[in-house]
């Protein structure tokens, strides 16, 4: 707008212009206000309320509250439960992150070297993603019934064949049938799944594994299309002639930006998990607390329990851990982890 | 170049194997909404199920005979005794409930929970959510990439910094909010925490920094307002971005069971699909695995359908937010 105010135009086209600038700002104005307003009430005033609620002991339903300074945070890094949910919750991630990125990039490079078949292998390794989780967890629960489950069923058939017995519990190498997992399930009999505390965590993982990494194989075969042709020419002529020295020189540091967002948004995602956990482990959070993920505490405390501040104080956590992980991203960016 | 090289068998034998565990749950779901209870507790009948006729047990015990229907039936067989009147009654009453497994899955998803309004009430809110973050995402996009205003840098700052922000993460203090204003258990409750899409303005104003300023020029020469340019002009133009916005933002809310879960609590009239799946499986006993498999089916058969018919469009959609 400073531009048409400084060139030499006649006073009443200049008015013109100063009007329409005005009216332009005012339009500005009057569009961006909505969502500004709700910007403000919707998502940037929880955030406060919940730092501010966190030291207090309100209760939906009470007329006042109480300030309990750093009370409830204390709690949180005290109490047993929550140490459960701090290591149920990383666990999580720690797991679903490094193999829903290794099988999604996994899966995109396979998939991008093939000629035939490969939208096929995509179309069906993207289905779980858009799936309803919380209807997939309960068929997965119901494969995993202890009696009449698929999967145990299946164990039984392997473990009735002998052949196939030996093959898997590795006997076959001169190894004692109960010094591998499935030598054990075949003597001592198939797992409990979910009621079983060694198992329940690693079902829900599981899961989401399962159900995430179709998602970043779809973004990485985005990347792997922006990967240079020559590079490959190029690190050939330099005596890269292995697909492992191609994949290490070119294909991995091309991938750099890729692997950066793909790594952030699973992890925060991964932070998220709720669905598994409600359908499989509600009320409780498994056994043992086993699977008592944040997500699930903070619904669990703060609403069913109406511990509100305590709730609140792990939404605060939680939004700690998630700005972290994008001040991290942030740092990766800015390195400009970019070689193509 | 062999077109069967050992490398490439193996390669399709790793992807083929992948593709059995993804596929799995989806086989069984299908598979469990056709077989009779039988064959779910036994494990038998294939993938399809054998599906011989089975009595359904709600109606062979709403029908089945009394004490009168016994002596009302003494006519029509003269010198039996009640015991095997009884018999025979209740043979016939179980033959009028004869159907076949199938049938009774699907019948009973649709008849024993309102499964019809768990779907109408996720096609409104879904709907709901996505229009109003049209018309509050619109306008403020094209002022935030096309109108020059005072404070204009602050707001798309803001805009930025909500990215950042989980909705989920926020759900406590979201729903105390609107408990205290009375709004949990409406359709409100359900959708107004999505209605501002940081996500949604972002794109749509990346995607309108593209559109040349003359064809916003040549509008104002036109002498058509601000307004009628974001929904006559911008508008028809962003309609491919706006098309994968919609699959991003209908997906997510069709399949979203955290935040429905904390603001409906116990009004079933106003359950979305993943609520009224959630309360078949809380409520479930042996005998309903079929049914509840059904409802499964049908409450994730219609978004893959939709993936079918438009893949890629769909993958575009849902990993937009990969191209933050």
């Amino acid at each position: 707008m400073t531009a048409t105010d400084t060139l030499p135009i006649a006073p009443p086209q200049r008015r013109r212009a100063v009007d329409a600038d005005r009216r332009q700002a005012g339009a500005g104005w009057l569009m961006s206000a909505p969502a500004l307003a709700l910007m403000l009430t919707i998502l940037i005033a929880p955030v406060l309320l919940a730092v501010v609620l966190s030291f207090t002991d309100y209760a939906l339903g009470n007329p006042g509250f109480n300030w309990v300074g750093l009370e409830n945070y204390e709690r949180i890094f005290t109490r047993p439960t929550y140490a459960k949910m701090l290591g149920a919750t990383f666990t999580y991630v720690l797991t679903v992150v490094p193999l829903s990125v290794g099988l999604g990039l996994g899966a995109a490079l396979l998939i991008q070297s093939l000629s035939r078949g490969a939208g096929v292998y995509k179309a069906i390794y993207f289905l779980p993603v858009m799936a309803t989780l919380l209807a997939m967890t309960i068929v997965w629960q119901l494969m995993l019934h202890p009696s009449i489950g698929v999967v145990n069923r299946g164990l039984e058939w392997v473990c009735a064949q002998p052949a196939l017995e030996g093959l898997f519990s590795l006997s076959f190498l001169g190894l004692a049938p109960e010094s591998t997992w499935f030598g054990r399930v075949c003597s001592q009999g198939t797992p409990l799944w979910l009621g079983d505390r060694d198992y329940a965590i690693w079902v829900v993982c599981f899961i989401g594994i399962w159900q995430g990494f179709g998602f970043n194989m779809v973004l990485y075969l985005a990347g792997l299309t922006g990967v240079s042709r020559d590079l490959y020419a190029a690190a050939e002529m330099d005596g890269a002639r292995s697909g492992w020295e191609r994949f290490r020189l070119v294909t991995w540091p091309a991938l750099g930006p890729t692997t950066v967002f793909v790594v952030t948004i699973t992890c925060i995602r991964a932070f998220q998990a709720f669905d598994t956990v409600e359908a499989l482990f509600s009320p409780g959070g498994g056994p043992g607390k086993s699977a008592y993920v944040m997500m699930f505490a903070i619904y669990e405390k703060g609403v069913t329990q109406n511990l509100v501040g305590l709730g609140a104080a792990i939404t605060v956590l939680f939004l700690v851990f998630v700005m972290i992980l994008t001040l991290i991203q942030r740092w990766f960016t800015e390195r400009k982890v970019h070689y193509a | 170049m062999t077109r069967f090289s050992p490398s490439l068998i193996i390669r399709h034998l790793i992807l083929l194997i992948g593709a059995v565990v993804v596929l799995a749950p989806f086989l069984v779901m299908l598979s469990y909404s056709l077989k009779s209870p039988a064959e779910i507790e036994r494990g038998t009948g294939g993938l399809f199920g054998a599906q011989e006729m089975m009595v359904d047990p709600k109606c062979a015990l709403r029908s089945a005979p009394r004490r009168a229907d016994v002596e009302a039936a003494r006519d029509r067989f003269p010198g039996r005794d009640d015991g095997a009147i009884l018999a025979t009654l209740t043979e016939e009453a179980n033959a009028a409930c004869e159907l076949r497994p199938v049938v009774f899955n699907y019948r009973s998803a649709f008849q024993d929970a309102p499964l019809m309004r768990y779907l109408l009430n996720g096609v409104i809110v879904t709907a709901s959510i996505f229009l109003l973050q049209m018309v509050i995402a619109l306008p403020a996009a094209y002022a935030l990439s096309k109108l020059k205003f005072w404070g204009r840098e602050a707001v798309f700052g803001l805009v930025l910094f909500c990215l950042l922000i989980p909705v989920h993460a926020i759900a406590l203090p979201l729903y105390l909010g609107l408990a205290r204003i009375g709004l949990t258990n409406t359709y409100a409750a359900l959708v107004v925490p999505w209605i501002v899409s940081a996500f949604g303005i972002f794109l749509m104003r990346q995607f309108f920094m593209t559109v040349p300023d003359d064809l916003v020029d040549a509008a104002r020469m036109d002498g058509m307002s601000e307004f009628a340019i974001v929904w006559r002009v911008m508008l028809p133009t962003a309609i491919p971005a706006l098309m994968a916005f919609a699959i991003f933002s209908v997906v997510a809310h069709w399949n979203d069971y955290f935040w429905p879960r904390i603001v409906v609590t116990g009004d079933r009239s106003l359950f979305t699909p993943p609520l009224g799946l959630r309360e078949f499986q809380a409520g479930a006993d042996g005998n309903l695995y079929g049914p509840m498999m059904a409802t499964a089916t049908v409450i994730v058969v219609p978004l893959i359908a939709a993936f079918m018919l438009a893949q890629r469009r769909f993958i575009e959609g849902i990993t937009l937010s990969g191209m933050k």
